[in-house]
């Protein structure tokens, strides 16, 4: 018998396997069988990165991602990983193809960070490895790591308050870190220069380069086995495939327009000057179009994304509503594209700094799972938190040894149109996972004095948002600078189809009876002894409140979630605390009460709470 | 006779039951579990399998056990109502979880829900900092109202974790007091006891889980062990662990969350027992049964093992990456790869047009086409019998019929016709294919781990394990395949063959230069003297039990740490230079790199490993019929493109005393050897069949 994993060419020979045909008589399984070890070498690249990393944003937000793209940097697999990276990989790699072209030999591995030459922000580094059988290019092996720190005006090099780029830290255009296998020491030597731990870096940088490795061996395995016609047969047909699977999928969905608008609270230099986001779907067919025309010119704080970071988070919210089993690649981006005009805070340009445009993905996310709901109301959810909360406190120790914590914290998922938001999750861009209390307290010079849920924050809603956490910081060194960058602060996550928006995240210094409101976003000196709070914001309910099952009510009531006032107020539950149990008539009578005072009959599709002035006149949201 | 020893493995469906003599005489028996009190069948088939080899109770010296009670209270959520003590500030550190979902884009996703509902969570206010020093000190009448609170909600055990303890347990000692004080009977279980190691969320979830399992574990235990002695009066009951090591009923009631993964154990802890048959310490177990298929991996003679795992979140669909489905345990537990693939998977097209096999599974109702009891979906088993694999007539002995016009038909119409191939090109695919993802599982264990499998031999077992093991091999590149005897039993003749085992872990992290080498002896000694006094009360203590010890350290600033075997003695400048040189050299292994010398190594986690070494199990001498009585001495069987069909010898294990050339299939009464052409045979001394793929 010949091995399970065989060679793909002229024996195979049988007829068809939908569309697995054409390649010089290709093995109708040999599709599947190559299908499954590519995907396993891009999911082993990310285990090798994950394992030997050095950064706790590597490790433990996942702020990396693994690829295989074809010789021509059309992606064909990704290492599941971080949402917020998928087609990130070959806007990336066109721009190294853009400089280098045919100009690329066996051993060469290239570097890049650059946002405004195919990056995203100077943070996220991207190391590309050509892979050759014999003369030819067949593969790149692709990752892309958030590094602690790439210097700059601040440490972790995520500041939201820098200006320009210039202040963001190194920025590497595409260059030959290995030319021909020999190292680029000038490169190298500039970075070591310019970075603020350059064992870190240097570490993270071999943990990227063991996985190009690693995908390279077992990449030539491959074409080992299945030959070099059979590989470049199969590498298209991937493709192929996904964009199938996509189309199809795409079919059963009602075609439609809707367009969606949310705000950014503001860029953390316009201090209150709210940031518009607004995105148009259009689904014809077996396509998907996304315009985020509308939205906001770039803004001068550092949140502003480019276009591949746009495309991700759009995906996400759209790979969010298909079914499964659909491979992240070119092939999904044939079915779904996305536009953004230049000079938009979601197609940013030179000079534009976007160290911290996490947030605006974040965000952009909320915007297109809002624009989905209008268009599939039964299968989207509400607001979550809106991304990922950016903390860094960093300084000189008093052997001006140096110190960076940066901490990525999120949790709470939107109410669901068929059960209650999540909590102590992350959220659906990111997958990333928390840093432990005890680990940080070893490390930094940090005391967590609280990690828990906040009651009573939650948006109500049939089924209710998820309650948020707060995270304490009580900082031990003598000065540090504390960095944080954070959202919907102002602008509530939007409830759902009569849902209640959640309460507002929150920054406080030394909370207690003194303790001092900060805003999202702020750069601040920060001295020993003292308490940085930060609370998530609440998650968006989905329907209507007075609906809610009692019981759920009742078990929220006892675990603590919500108090007395919201049992009553928001759900309009009576319960008997002795007995632990709902009194039903007080309950009916109590619902009845508050139907008759509320302001709508026939429930809103969005509800936002009280907003600011926007000053844009755009229209309120709504298909 | 006596020295007779008994191997019980508990599966959800069935219980299999071995019994040994010091001969090697072989008894077995494979009855249905019974799920409200699984003691009962155990005893049982314990006692017809006893009988009918007419056996005295008195003359059974041991009784090994694999069970699942542990993990089915957990799965099934019928562990005890627990209440849990954290530190003020943490109230959630159990639900909060560490954030990660195990799907990316899944909207639908629902954690799994907590073990302790928040109202059952309470919190105290003291505080321990990081180095081990009171910050805030407990208050007594606070903890004392905080354990009332608990009891008055009816719990019946209590879990304590608070935050730093496992540096300083003065706290958690004392919330412990009082529970004990208050109440007697309530379980109550401490994080320094049950996992003395850093990160709050990891050390949390271990003691919830040890607790909430406690009481049911204790009481099956008590039961099984009541029940032993009447009838066996002289056997000692020994518990298999996730480790792959043994231990006392007694230790097993008091740390279970030690036995969670007590199952699958047994068949790698088996396939070690065979090495020196083999003349090799370097494999890889695979184990495919009816839904799922699991790899393990052997290096020079140990058992690979990881350090933490998560209990119900299903079975691995490609990535280790993507965690979070499950209760996780952190304890050293065997490093067991799963996928969803078995002779019962689902084969299908998806919307791409491409096939798919698994990870559904048509179950044991309605099982595959073939068996005629409802299914209508191909399987691999249906697959299995088109290609003339398995017998086209029956299954076990005659036990189970065989409809394969069935099997083919479901193949052609549902697979084969809608895409354009014949049916056993579309059966032959389905083979591959479920070959192909059973290798992911193989690779997690190895090449992710920086082990190439080639070189190493294929151990394969389970009721399908030898239909797959040479084409597994083919595909890694692997050269022999061992087929244990009675390989739908091996798992429960591999508890046999366990040692007792006690896997003993301290956190302490320090720079491995400059380390305090007087505080790091001392804390080593400490955990080896425990690991000792364990072992001493499993009936081996002194010379019978031997300590190793080993050291998980990284790269400063990694969070995952690489463990390496550190040397008897006092650690003094050269062993601790040589530990660090280990440890570089263990992460060149596994990365492909190691950093430069000036990077610091940090020491986190010391472990020991205490060793009960048990006599050696006489090989089994299982009766081996020739194939030739029942069946046909030939059937067509379909090999691939390259060999087409081919008329393949249907033999028993008997025949194949002299090495034969494939193809072949060798049919026994639980399992079915497929021997592919360009693959070879034959009987070892110790009667597993040696598959040379050459």
């Amino acid at each position: 018998m010949e091995a399970v994993v065989e060679r793909g060419g002229a024996e195979g020979a049988a007829s068809t396997a939908a569309g697995a045909n054409d390649a010089g008589g290709a093995d109708p399984f040999g599709f599947e069988l190559f299908r499954n070890a590519i995907f396993a070498i891009a999911d082993e690249m990310a285990l090798t990165v994950c394992r030997t990393t050095y950064s706790g944003v590597l490790r433990d937000n996942m702020d990396f991602s693994t690829a295989l793209t074809d010789g021509d940097g059309r992606l064909i697999a990704q290492g599941l990983t971080l949402p917020g990276h998928l087609g990130s990989v070959p806007t990336a790699i066109q721009s190294v193809l853009r400089h280098y072209g045919d100009d690329m030999h066996p051993g060469d591995i290239f570097v890049m960070n650059d946002p405004f030459d195919g990056g995203m922000h100077l943070p996220d580094i991207f190391i590309f490895k050509p892979i050759f059988d014999g003369d030819e290019r067949l593969a790149f092996a692709a990752t892309v790591c958030h590094h602690a720190d790439v210097g700059g005006r601040v440490a972790g090099s995520n500041a939201s308050d820098s200006t320009e780029i210039y202040a963001e830290g190194v920025r590497i255009p595409p260059l030959r870190l290995y030319d021909a296998g020999k190292r680029n020491e000038t490169l190298f030597a500039i970075l070591e220069k310019n970075v603020r731990l350059p064992v870190k870096l240097f570490g993270d940088l071999r943990a990227q380069l063991a996985a190009c490795h690693i995908a390279e061996r077992q990449f030539l395995d491959l074409v080992r086995q299945h030959g070099a016609e059979a590989t470049r047969f199969y590498l298209r047909e991937i493709i192929d495939y996904a964009e199938r699977l996509t189309r199809a999928a795409l079919r059963e969905l009602p075609d439609g327009e809707a367009s969606f608008e949310d705000w950014i609270d503001d860029d953390g230099i316009d201090r209150g000057k709210p940031i518009r986001l607004f995105v148009t779907f259009r689904k014809e067919g077996d396509s998907l179009h996304a315009d985020w025309a509308g939205s906001s010119p770039q803004v001068k704080g550092a949140i502003n994304g480019t276009l591949s970071w746009t495309k991700a988070a759009t995906y996400t919210a759209v790979r969010s509503v298909l079914p499964p089993g659909i491979p992240d690649n070119e092939g999904v981006f044939r079915a779904i594209t996305v536009t953004a005009p230049p000079g938009t805070i979601t197609n940013a340009v030179l000079p534009a700094a976007c160290a911290a445009r996490g947030l605006t993905g974040f965000r952009m996310v909320d915007c297109a799972f809002g624009a989905l709901a209008m268009l599939l109301p039964d299968k989207v959810f509400a607001a979550s938190d809106g991304g990922n909360t950016g903390i860094t406190i960093g300084g000189y120790d008093a052997e001006r040894k140096p110190f960076i914590y940066v901490d990525f914290t999120c949790g709470t998922w939107g109410a669901r149109p068929w059960a209650d938001g999540l909590e102590g999750n992350s959220n659906i861009l990111a997958n990333m996972a928390s840093q432990s209390v005890e680990v940080i307290e070893t490390e930094q010079p940090l005391q967590i004095l609280s990690y828990e849920f906040v009651p009573d924050r939650a948006g109500a809603g049939r089924y209710r948002g998820g309650t948020p956490y707060r995270r304490d910081y009580r900082f031990l060194e003598a000065e540090g600078l504390l960095q944080v960058r954070a959202d919907r602060h102002t602008f509530r996550p939007y409830g759902l189809y009569g849902g209640s928006p959640g309460q507002p995240s929150r920054n406080v210094l030394n909370p207690g009876p003194d303790e001092q409101p900060l805003p999202s976003k702020l750069t601040e000196t920060i001295r020993r002894g003292d308490v940085f709070r930060h609370e998530l914001a609440g998650a968006g309910g989905w329907g209507d409140p007075l609906e809610r099952d009692p019981q759920a009510v009742l078990r929220d009531l006892r675990n603590e979630l919500i108090g007395d006032a919201t049992a009553r107020n928001d759900y309009g539950v009576i319960v008997d605390r002795a007995a632990w149990q709902v009194d039903h008539a007080a309950t009916e009578a109590r619902r009845a009460e508050l139907r008759a005072k509320r302001a709508w009959t026939e429930p809103p599709a969005v509800s936002r709470g009280e907003m600011p002035e926007t000053g844009s006149g755009a229209p309120e949201s709504g298909a | 006779m006596s020295g007779w020893r008994i191997g019980v493995d508990i599966g959800g469906t069935f219980t299999d039951i071995v019994l040994l003599g010091a001969d090697g005489t072989v008894a077995t028996r494979k009855i249905s579990s019974s799920v409200d009190d699984y003691a009962r069948a155990i005893m049982e088939g314990i006692a017809s399998l006893v009988a009918e080899h007419a056996i005295d109770g008195a003359e059974i010296a041991e009784i090994t056990h694999g069970t699942t009670v542990a993990s089915n209270a957990l799965l099934e959520r019928k562990g005890a109502r627990t209440g849990l003590i954290g530190t003020q500030g943490f109230r959630d550190i159990l639900e909060i979880r560490n954030l990660r979902m195990p799907r990316l884009y899944d909207l639908a996703w629902e954690k799994p829900p907590p073990l302790v509902e928040r109202y059952l969570r309470q919190v105290v206010d003291e505080r321990i900092d990081a180095r081990g020093n009171v910050q805030t000190a407990l208050d007594a009448d606070e903890a004392r109202a905080v354990v009332d609170r608990l009891l008055a909600e009816g719990v019946e055990a209590i879990a304590v974790c608070l935050i730093n303890a496992f540096n300083n347990p003065v706290h958690e000692r004392a919330l412990e007091a009082i529970v004990r004080e208050k109440a007697p009977d309530c379980t109550v279980c401490i994080s320094y006891d049950v996992l003395p190691e850093i990160k709050e969320y990891e050390r949390t979830s271990t003691t919830v889980i040890n607790t909430y399992i406690s009481p049911i574990v204790r009481t099956y235990l008590e039961r099984l062990r009541q029940a032993i002695l009447e009838r066996c009066p002289d056997a000692h009951l020994l518990i298999m662990q996730s480790n792959g090591g043994l231990t006392s009923a007694d230790e097993a009631a008091r740390r279970p969350v030690n036995i969670v993964e007590s199952g699958p154990a047994g068949g790698v802890v088996g396939a070690l027992a065979m090495a020196g048959d083999i003349g090799q310490d370097d494999l890889v177990t695979f184990d495919m049964g009816g839904t799922t298929a699991k790899a393990a991996l052997i290096e020079g003679g140990v058992i690979s093992r990881s350090a933490e795992f998560q209990v119900g979140g299903g079975i691995l669909t490609g990535s280790r990456l993507l965690t979070g489905a499950g209760y996780l345990v952190r304890m050293p537990a065997i490093d067991l790869a799963e996928v969803g693939a078995g002779g019962g998977s689902l084969i299908a097209i998806d919307a791409g047009g491409s096939m798919q096999v698994g990870p559904e599974s048509a179950g044991a109702e309605p099982g595959p086409v073939c068996y005629d009891m409802g299914g209508t979906a191909p399987t691999i088993t249906d697959a299995n019998v088109a290609l003339g694999y398995l017998n086209p007539d029956y299954l076990v002995g005659g036990a189970l019929p065989i409809d394969a016009a069935k099997a083919i038909a479901a193949l052609r119409t549902q697979i084969a016709e809608p895409l354009g191939v014949s049916v056993e090109e579309a059966a032959y695919g389905a083979h591959r294919i479920v070959a192909s993802n059973m290798i992911r599982a193989i690779r997690a264990v190895s090449t992710e781990r920086g082990r190439d499998p080639r070189g190493y031999t294929l151990v394969a077992f389970g009721g399908n394990g030898p239909v797959f093991g040479a084409a597994m091999a083919q595909a890694l590149d692997i050269r022999r395949v061992v087929v244990p005897q009675a390989p739908g039993l091996f798992s429960s003749f591999g508890l046999l063959t366990a040692d007792v085992e006690h896997h003993l872990s301290r956190t302490f992290r320090e720079l491995l230069r400059g380390i305090d080498k007087a505080a790091l002896n001392e804390r080593w000694n400490a955990l080896a003297e425990d690991a000792r006094q364990r072992l001493a009360a499993d009936g081996y203590g002194g010379e019978a039990g031997q300590i190793e010890r080993h050291a998980s350290l990284h790269y400063q600033g990694q969070t995952y740490e690489l463990t390496v075997p550190v040397p008897d003695g006092p650690l003094d400048d050269a062993a601790l230079a040589a530990l660090e040189e280990a440890f570089h050299a263990e992460h060149e292994l596994t990365y492909g790199h190691r950093a430069g010398p000036e990077e610091p190594v940090e020491l986190v986690t010391l472990r020991v490993l205490g060793r009960g070494r048990r006599p050696t199990a006489p090989p089994p001498k299982i009766g081996h019929g020739a194939g030739g009585a029942q069946a046909p001495a030939t059937r067509r069987a379909y090999f691939g493109p390259e060999h087409g069909w081919c008329e393949a010898a249907v033999i028993g294990r008997a025949d194949l005393a002299e090495r034969r050339e494939g193809p072949l299939i060798v049919e026994e009464y639980d399992a079915t050897c497929v021997v592919p052409p360009g693959v070879s045979a034959a009987l070892n001394d110790a009667g597993c069949i040696v598959l040379d793929v050459g």
